[in-house]
């Protein structure tokens, strides 16, 4: 073992382990793409009171907020296939990063739910009148009214959300995947040089959370513009 | 011509409309006066169901329904037979003027847009904001926000228009211009019903005046009853703090 800290393995190490974001990019995709769709489902069930569905969207969304992200990837990884299983689907072939794709994407849907949520409750009771009011029914009311506007109000907070998402993937390796994380650990259990890895990933992580968050508050600027 | 027959509606515990019967003409410009929670204000949002009245009857042209069962379809029905215009203006903040004049004409009677965009224009030309189709709710004035208001509601060419205060959120100075509007609209023949404050509007564009109080109508007549010749004790007692006198001598 030489020096504790070698930059120049900083250096070589870089290549190694940014060519595992493809990785982390596809569970953020997922958990955001997911989170969205059955986000809103769940915020929607919630603001209409749909019988059955709202109970099980309440205890749903207080179960993802109040356990860590780590005990629900282990729970997916061991208990999704059980259930399963139960229904006849064997799915003991899947590869892990499936389980890991479909615990972010629940665990993103419950934060979502909430986001949405508020966005469309913030939308001043009006807007609903005023449609209702032109003949919109209900659903056009949501989809043409109310729903552009909440998106306007939800944007900073789901930018944070791609954000933390994005640093969150970070448990996803405890699975044994082999995204960014993985590659640096896998290093350094080779070399015993486990810093460098970690620096390096400290530095990806940075820079991506960096440039995520200039794009939204780009964009947000842009979207917004004279319409709120 | 649309009928209001034995309209009940209370808040909790609080009895706001008492049994209303009111018949408004085709045509008919009707102001609806009375102090502050005589129930007017509810009174015309029974009237589009933006409140659910208890009980009671609403006849709009051929069409019969009763508040106490009404189905989602006969709901949105009346909605397109009526038209509303609010105090608070509440243009749709995620679209510029003429898109707001168009959504009900597109999205809710499924006009082709160029038709629509036809009528919003016009509808828009007629309340004086021909240069602002682009504008934002929050670029204009509460004005300029009102009158987008008022072309909405004429563009969907509906049985009645229903104006909530329509002048009550705004700066004084810009009251008139609204009110000029409206009367535009009243000499086109478009049948409204108004709840409003502005006596020179009720006195002098109106052909049918109601005087509510405590969740019923007091009484009901042609301008020239009401504000001459005033049978009800309670009208009179209104309309004197109301009316101003000009017979001072300072």
């Amino acid at each position: 073992m030489g020096s504790l800290f070698d930059i120049r393995l900083v250096f070589e190490y870089f290549p190694t382990i940014i060519s595992r974001f493809h990785i982390t990019l596809l569970i953020v995709v997922v958990a955001i793409g997911v989170g969205l769709l059955l986000g809103l489902f769940i915020a929607l069930a919630r603001m209409y009171k749909i019988p059955i569905l709202n109970q099980l969207s309440i205890v749903y969304v207080s179960f993802i907020r109040g356990t860590p992200l780590i005990v629900q990837l282990f729970i997916i990884y061991y208990g999704f296939p059980l259930l399963l299983d139960e229904i006849g689907i064997d799915v003991t072939q899947w590869e892990k990063l499936y389980f890991v794709l479909i615990a972010y994407g629940l665990n993103n849907a419950a934060f979502m739910s909430e986001i949405i949520r508020s966005a469309i409750s913030s939308v001043a009771v009006g807007q609903h009148e005023a449609a209702y009011s032109v003949g919109l029914s209900r659903w056009q009311t949501l989809r043409r009214i109310i729903l552009p506007q909440a998106f306007l109000t939800a944007f900073p907070v789901f930018g944070t959300r791609v954000v933390t998402t994005f640093e969150s993937t970070s448990l996803a390796f405890t699975l044994g995947i082999l995204d960014m994380i993985g590659q640096a650990q896998a290093i350094g259990s080779r070399t015993y040089h486990e810093l460098e890895g970690y620096v390096v990933l400290a530095i990806i992580f940075i820079a991506v959370s960096m440039i995520l968050e200039k794009i939204f508050i780009y964009a947000e600027k842009r979207l917004i513009l004279n319409r709120r | 011509m649309i009928e209001l027959r034995n309209v009940h509606k209370a808040f909790g515990q609080n009895e706001v409309l008492k049994g209303i019967n009111l018949k408004v003409n085709k045509g008919e410009v009707a102001v609806i006066l009375g102090p502050s929670g005589s129930g007017k204000t509810t009174l015309l949002r029974c009237i589009n169901f933006l409140e659910t009245a208890d009980d009671g009857e609403l006849i709009i042209g051929d069409s019969k329904v009763n508040f106490r069962n009404a189905a989602r379809k006969e709901i949105l029905a009346v909605r397109r037979r009526t038209a509303m215009v609010f105090q608070n203006y509440n243009l749709f903040n995620n679209m510029n003027a003429l898109e707001n004049v168009m959504e009900g004409l597109v999205t809710g009677r499924k006009f082709p847009i160029e038709k629509a965009r036809e009528i919003a224009s016009q509808a828009l030309d007629k309340v004086g904001l021909k240069d602002k189709y682009n504008a934002y709710p929050l670029q204009l004035s509460g004005g300029q926000q009102q009158r987008v208001g008022i072309a909405r509601a004429i563009a969907l060419n509906p049985d009645v228009i229903l104006f909530d205060e329509p002048t009550s959120a705004l700066d004084p100075e810009l009251v008139g211009e609204v009110l000029a509007v409206m009367q535009a609209v009243a000499k086109e023949g478009i049948t409204m019903i108004v709840v409003t404050h502005e006596m020179s509007f009720a006195m002098d564009i109106a052909q049918h005046i109601i005087f509510m109080d405590g969740g019923n109508i007091v009484e009901e007549g042609t301008p020239k009853e009401i504000f001459t010749n005033p049978k009800e004790n309670r009208t009179k007692q209104f309309l004197e703090r109301i009316l101003p006198r000009w017979n001072y001598t300072i």
